[in-house]
């Protein structure tokens, strides 16, 4: 049975029990797809490897070339403003080019943290303008992305015990909107599955600034690709 | 405001766009010029977080009036720190002897001097004190509601109620301390070594209080009700009969108060006493109201500071000491144990227990009235135990003045 995605030399790898992981990394990296199979061995003859099963590569073949590049996925970082917690959401983006790529990104995130008095829900909006410099190879691509643009946060303040305590309006609850300048320096991989389908692993340091405070955070995403 | 700004931005691109050719560049052009100008605009607000203080969930208005000269203690001529604190109340029950008709002059002594108001308002904790001054009204915020521990009732609805008590911090603490009932000394109950002293007996506080919304139910009151979910009509903590419930969350109450005969007289029958004058009953939001209370003298609200160690009517009997207690300028009794202690099932349920005890009053001078009950056989637990863990019924201590 083939493995789904890899190439003949990566099929005799797994077979051989090597981690299937460490066989995509492997072949990501050296480009292994267009190696033809050695000549196996075989009582019947040459004639007869012509019958075996189609390489994973023609069944999974890999369409290059295009150049732009769209990705969804699932967003992780640390909350804008916040120097604590997680705030999770889903993310994505275009990219278009070949070495030198740019693009529009946009994310929506949310994360709530609590005090004593409050309990506070963050969802932040990102969109970025984005460029990237990439090199492409074998299956996949490494590439390092700038993103600048406003982060929009939409702040939620619920006074704890305040429902309890028959507090209403405004001494209950308050939310705001926040518009604050950010950038993102992501490190990118892609790595094709096949087809036009990639899988897009990217991450990073993060900035931003508000109320004449410099923030520092980090970003990132796991997603899916598709470049036509 | 901001967030109204936020969203023109866009809007002010198009005025722009209309010099540029194709949908798609105008769009792009919007796009970029949202992105790259919304951040510049101080409009936009920020974030609070966690900032911005921790506003009160309730505000009380407080209104303290009188002249405190002739309230003074003695050897105190001016206030350290005027204080008003809401102190929480506790669901407490009286003990039996003190209920029950005494058995003797001497009994009714110690009772008299021993037992506190079986209406008055038992402290459970101190919440949060202000400075208040005579004649100004002070605003005294709450931040915190009270644990369920403070709340009486079950999962439909549960109910808590305070007292605003105005006492002059003269530790400097900024709070108002309790005090607790002191107990004479008792024997070693079973336990290796002499006698002993009661191993809670603490200092007294040395706050002095000037005056409370509420002092006991068979007087008119103000007190805080802070309620959650339905109001038990039927409660018997600190009950209002006649009077509305109160709302839900935090409001003033008004009573206008029993007496202690009618309360015995609806607690025989099973009900709630009544209010003697229900129009006297109020309610009102806390922003609506002011909360007045006048100057008293330290004997008519002596026991609003005072906590109890038993809130359901139990009493913990001691074995008496080897040496006699200085009983100098206590009240004591020698009384049958009450009818409710003498337990029993079948043949001896509810008859009156052959032991006698000693109860002794406290001192004169301390700040809460309590007892100190001996008895010459008991338990730790439980006073009619099989096997007791002292009996010197056959050997009393020489100064054991009761009948055995």
């Amino acid at each position: 049975m083939l493995v789904s995605g890899l190439s003949a030399w990566d099929d005799v790898a797994v077979k051989a029990g090597v981690p299937w992981l460490l066989v995509v990394l492997y072949s990501t990296a050296v480009g292994a797809t267009e190696a033809p199979l050695p000549s196996l061995p075989s009582p019947q003859g040459q004639g007869q490897l012509q019958a075996q099963p189609q390489p994973v590569d023609e069944l999974w073949k890999v369409r290059t070339g295009g150049r732009l590049t769209l990705d969804l996925g699932l967003v992780l970082g640390l909350p804008a403003t916040w120097q604590t917690g997680l705030s999770a959401g889903v993310g994505g983006g275009f990219m278009y080019g070949r070495t030198f790529t740019w693009g529009v990104r946009a994310s929506w995130s949310t994360s709530t943290e609590s005090s004593i008095a409050w309990k506070v829900t963050h969802q932040d909006i990102r969109l970025r303008a984005a460029a990237a410099v990439q090199h492409s190879l074998g299956r996949g691509a490494f590439a390092l992305r700038l993103g600048l643009g406003p982060t929009f946060i939409y702040e939620d303040r619920v006074r704890n015990q305040g429902a309890r305590a028959g507090l209403t309006g405004s001494d209950l609850e308050t939310s705001s909107l926040a518009t604050v300048p950010a950038a993102e320096l992501e490190a990118v991989i892609a790595v094709h599955v096949g087809g036009p389908w990639l899988f897009i692993l990217s991450g990073g340091p993060s900035l931003l600034v508000s109320d004449g405070i410099v923030h520092g955070g980090w970003t990132t995403q796991l997603g899916a690709g598709w470049q036509p | 405001m901001g967030a109204r700004a936020c969203s023109l931005l866009p809007a002010l691109a198009l005025p722009l766009a209309q010099y540029v050719r194709g949908s798609v560049l105008r769009l792009a052009l919007a796009l970029t010029f949202t992105l790259f100008t919304l951040p510049l605009l101080p409009a936009c607000g920020k974030p609070k977080g966690f900032g911005g203080g921790e506003p009160p969930l309730v505000t009380f208005n407080v209104m303290f009036s009188g002249d405190l000269a002739p309230l003074r203690p003695p050897d105190v001529t001016e206030e350290s720190s005027l204080q008003v604190a809401l102190v929480w109340g506790q669901q407490w029950l009286q003990e039996p002897f003190c209920i029950l008709p005494p058995e003797s002059d001497a009994a009714a002594a110690v009772i008299a001097a021993g037992c506190r108001d079986p209406l008055g308002f038992v402290p459970a904790r101190v919440d949060v004190s202000v400075p208040i001054t005579i004649g100004a009204t002070a605003e005294l915020p709450l931040l915190y509601l009270p644990t369920p521990d403070l709340l009486v009732g079950d999962i439909t609805g549960r109910v808590g109620y305070a007292s605003l008590v105005v006492y002059d911090d003269r530790d400097s603490s900024g709070t108002l301390e309790l005090s607790l009932p002191r107990q004479a000394p008792f024997g070693a109950e079973g336990r290796r070594g002499a006698d002993v002293a009661p191993a809670d007996q603490t200092a007294d506080a040395v706050d002095i209080i000037y005056g409370a919304s509420f002092v006991t139910m068979t007087e008119p009151d103000e007190r805080i009700a802070y309620l959650e979910g339905v109001f038990d009509m039927t409660s018997a903590f600190y009950p209002r009969l006649g009077c509305d419930p109160p709302g839900k969350g935090f409001s003033i109450l008004g009573a206008g108060g029993f007496d202690l005969t009618t309360a015995f007289v609806a607690s025989a029958a099973g009900e709630l006493p009544p209010e003697n004058d229900p129009a006297s009953c109020t309610m009102a939001a806390p922003k609506e109201a002011v909360v007045s209370i006048a100057a008293r003298a330290r004997a008519e609200i002596a026991e609003i500071d005072c906590e109890e160690r038993r809130a359901d009517g139990s009493v913990r009997y001691h074995e008496p000491p080897a040496s006699a207690p200085d009983l100098t300028h206590r009240q004591s009794a020698c009384v049958h144990l009450p009818l409710f202690d003498t337990g029993g099932t079948g043949d001896t349920a509810g008859t009156q227990s052959t032991l006698i005890q000693l109860v002794v009053s406290g001192l004169p001078g301390d700040r809460c009235k309590g007892l100190t009950h001996y008895t010459l056989r008991g338990c730790r637990q439980d006073v009619i135990c099989t096997v007791p863990d002292w009996d010197i019924t056959a050997t009393p201590p020489a100064w054991w003045p009761c009948p055995i």
